[in-house]
C-alpha cells in the first residue's frame, strides 16, 4: 500500500488559513498537520524530522507548507527548510503567506498575457507602477515584473521612507531592480500615473486608490490589474470579473483595458491547486513566488468555475 | 473525484477536546482541522477565509464547528459566523461548546421521556431546579426545558451570579421570551417542597441533592444527574440508572443517571454533525436544534 500524503503546515501565526487547508485538501493531500507560532529557528528541526522518518519513497508523499502573513519571514523559512535537506532525504516545500505569492504571479500573467494580446508589448517595454507596494502581494509583484524587465515603481501611500527601503531590501535579495517613492496626494498620483504604461493596484481591500480624475492623467496606459475585490474598487472603473475590459476612466489612454480582482483571484485558484499538485509529483519543489509565475506563464487556464 | 469532507473547528481554549474530533470523524467528515486560541474578532476572517477556496458545490462538504468553554461567547461566534457569509458562498455551522449543548439536549430529552413514560405528563408547567446550574450545561438545560414550557429555577452557590446567569440566559439564549429565575443554594430545601424535576449539573463529585432532601420533596417526579464520578450528584441515582426508582422517594421519583443522558448526547451529536453533510441548505445549529435531535432519537427507540 502506497503511504498517505502528508503536508506539515507551518504558520509563524497562531493559525493556519481555512483557504489553504481547503486548497490543500482539495489538491489531494491525505493528511493535514498545522504547526502553529513556528518561530524561523524552528524550521530546520521540524524539515529533518518530517524527512528522516519515511524513508526515501515516503519523502515523495510528504511536502511543507509555509504560511503566515510576511514575506521576508517566508522567504527566509522557505530557505531555512532547504538548507536543512539532503538527497534522498527531500520534500517540497511551498510558501504562500496570505496566498501573496500565488496572487502576485496570478496578477502579473494576466497583466502580461493582456499586454501582449492586446498591445503587442512585453513587460520589458514597460513602465509598472505597484499602488500598495509595500504590502506582500505588491513587493511579490514588483519584483516579479522587475526581473521580467518593466522599469517597476513601488509606492508607498504614507513614507517615501519606506518604498525606498523596501525597494532596496528587496533588489538585494532577489536581484531586482526596483524603485521606491511616496503615493500620498492625487498630484502625486496622477504624476504617476501619467507616465505609466502598467498599473498594479495590491492596495487594501474596500480602499479606492485611483479615481476617475487621476485616471484621466494617463497618456501611455496599457493594462491595469486591481486585486481588491471588496468595493469600492481599487482602480475606480474595474469590475471583479473584467478581463481585458477597456478601461472607462483612462479616457486619455487609447485602448487601456483593465482586469478585475476576481478575474484574477480563478487565476490564483488554479496556479495554488496546481502547485499543490506538483508537490507530489516526484521530484522535491522549492515553490517560491518566482517559481509561481515560471509555472503561471506556462499553464493553460480554463476560464470560470472551480 | 468529490471533494474530501472538511470540518474547520474553531474553539477559544488552547485544544480542541479530543471527544469532539472522535464525534466529527466518526459522523463522516474526512478531515478535522484545529483553529486553537480564536478570538471572537477572528471569527469572520477565518469563516470568509474558509469558503472563498472552494465552489458552492463544494461548500455543502465544507463545514465550521465552534467549541470553547463558554456558552455566550460560543452563540456570539455562531452568529458572527452566519453574518460573515453570502449566498452562494455559505456553510453550515454548529456551536457546542464543551459538548454543553448535546449533553443538555440528551438530559432535557431523557426526563420528558420519563416524565411522559412513568407519570403520563410533559415539561409544560413543571417546577425544575437546575442545581449547580450555573455552568454551560445548566444553563443550556435550563433554556431548552423553559422553551418547552417548564418553570426553570437555576440554583448557585452565590445567587447573585445565579440570576445573573439566569438573565443572560432568559435574554440572550431565550431572546426574552422566556423567564429563568434564580435562587440560592442554601434555600434548596425550601425550592424542593414545589420541585417536580430536578437537573444535577454541578462539578463532578460534589452532592447537590441529598438524601434527605429527597426525602422531603413530595412532587419530585424526575432527578437527572450529568455527574458521572462518585460520588453521585444525587443521592441514589448512580450513572447507570435510566428511569430507576429512587429509594427513599416518597413520589415515586425516578432517576436518570450519566451514562443514559451521555447515550442521548452521543447520538445528538452524532446527528447534528451528520445533519451539516446531509443538508442541502446551510444549517446554523446550537441547543434547540440539539434538542429536537435528542427528540427525534428517543422517540425513534420508544
Amino acid at each position: 500500500m502506497s503511504k498517505r500524503s502528508i503536508l506539515h503546515m507551518l504558520d509563524p501565526m497562531q493559525n493556519n488559513s481555512p483557504f489553504d487547508i481547503n486548497m490543500a485538501l482539495d489538491a489531494g493531500f491525505d493528511v493535514l498537520m498545522p504547526y502553529n507560532n513556528v518561530k524561523l529557528d524552528s524550521v530546520r528541526g521540524l524539515t529533518q524530522d518530517a524527512v528522516f522518518s519515511r524513508g526515501p519513497s515516503g519523502v515523495k508523499r510528504t511536502g511543507i507548507f509555509i504560511g503566515g502573513r510576511d514575506l521576508g519571514l517566508a522567504m527566509d523559512m522557505l530557505d531555512a527548510s532547504k538548507q536543512a535537506m539532503m538527497p534522498p532525504f527531500e520534500v517540497s516545500v511551498f510558501a504562500d503567506p496570505s496566498g501573496a505569492f500565488t496572487t502576485a504571479a496570478a496578477l502579473v500573467t494576466c497583466v502580461e498575457k493582456e499586454l501582449k494580446e492586446k498591445q503587442g508589448k512585453e513587460l520589458k517595454d514597460c513602465n509598472a507602477i505597484v499602488f500598495g507596494g509595500t504590502g506582500p502581494v505588491g513587493i511579490a509583484t514588483g519584483v516579479l515584473a522587475s526581473l521580467a524587465g518593466a522599469d517597476t515603481t513601488l509606492t508607498d501611500h504614507l513614507s517615501i521612507d519606506t518604498a525606498l527601503d523596501i525597494s532596496k531590501e528587496y533588489n538585494r535579495r532577489f536581484g531586482s531592480n526596483l524603485k521606491g517613492t511616496l503615493a500620498g496626494s492625487e498630484a502625486d498620483k496622477a504624476r504617476l500615473v501619467a507616465n505609466a504604461d502598467i498599473i498594479f493596484c495590491t492596495a487594501k481591500a474596500g480602499v479606492q486608490v485611483l479615481s476617475a480624475d487621476v485616471l484621466k492623467e494617463a497618456m501611455r496606459l496599457k493594462v491595469a490589474g486591481d486585486i481588491n475585490a471588496v468595493a469600492p474598487s481599487g482602480i475606480e472603473g474595474i469590475k471583479n470579473d473584467d478581463f481585458g475590459t477597456p478601461l472607462l476612466h483612462a479616457i486619455n489612454a487609447k485602448g487601456a483595458v483593465g482586469i478585475g480582482a476576481l478575474a484574477i483571484g480563478n487565476i490564483k485558484y488554479q496556479l495554488q491547486h496546481e502547485l499543490l499538485k506538483s508537490m507530489l509529483d516526484g521530484a522535491p519543489l522549492y515553490i517560491d513566488f518566482r517559481y509561481a509565475f515560471d509555472k503561471a506563464r506556462e499553464m493553460k487556464f480554463a476560464q470560470g468555475s472551480k | 473525484m468529490e471533494k474530501p469532507f472538511i470540518l474547520h473547528m474553531l474553539t477559544t481554549a488552547k485544544n480542541l477536546s479530543p471527544f469532539d474530533v472522535n464525534m466529527a470523524m466518526d459522523a463522516g467528515w474526512v478531515s478535522a482541522v484545529p483553529y486553537i486560541n480564536v478570538e471572537p474578532s477572528e471569527v469572520q476572517g477565518l469563516v470568509q477565509d474558509a469558503i472563498f477556496s472552494r465552489s458552492a458545490k463544494n461548500l455543502k462538504r465544507t463545514g465550521i464547528f465552534i467549541g470553547g468553554r463558554d456558552t455566550k461567547l460560543a452563540m456570539d461566534m455562531l452568529k458572527t459566523a452566519k453574518r460573515s457569509m453570502f449566498a452562494p458562498f455559505e456553510v453550515s455551522v454548529f456551536a457546542d461548546p464543551s459538548g454543553a449543548f448535546t449533553t443538555a439536549a440528551g438530559m432535557v430529552a431523557a426526563v420528558e421521556r420519563e416524565l411522559k413514560a412513568k407519570f403520563n405528563t410533559t415539561l409544560e408547567g413543571k417546577n425544575i431546579l437546575a442545581l449547580g446550574g450555573t455552568g454551560p450545561v445548566g444553563q443550556a438545560a435550563a433554556v431548552i426545558a423553559a422553551q418547552a414550557g417548564a418553570h426553570v429555577r437555576i440554583i448557585g452557590r452565590q445567587l447573585e451570579k445565579a440570576q445573573q446567569v439566569a438573565d443572560m440566559c432568559s435574554n440572550e439564549f431565550g431572546d426574552g421570551k422566556i423567564t429563568i429565575t434564580a435562587g440560592a443554594d442554601a434555600d434548596k430545601a425550601e425550592y424542593i417542597k414545589t420541585a417536580d424535576v430536578v437537573f444535577a449539573t454541578g462539578a463532578a463529585g460534589i452532592e447537590l441533592l441529598s438524601a434527605a432532601l429527597i426525602a422531603s420533596a413530595p412532587q419530585l417526579k424526575v432527578a437527572a444527574d450529568v455527574n458521572a464520578v462518585p460520588p453521585a450528584g444525587i443521592a441514589g441515582v448512580d450513572a447507570f440508572h435510566n428511569g430507576t426508582p429512587i429509594e427513599g422517594s416518597i413520589s415515586g421519583a425516578v432517576g436518570i443517571g450519566a451514562l443514559a443522558i451521555g447515550n442521548v448526547k452521543y447520538q445528538a451529536q452524532n446527528r447534528l454533525l451528520k445533519k451539516m453533510i446531509s443538508s442541502e441548505k446551510p444549517v446554523y445549529l446550537h441547543f434547540e436544534h440539539a434538542f429536537e435531535v435528542a427528540r427525534d432519537y428517543i422517540q425513534s427507540n420508544a
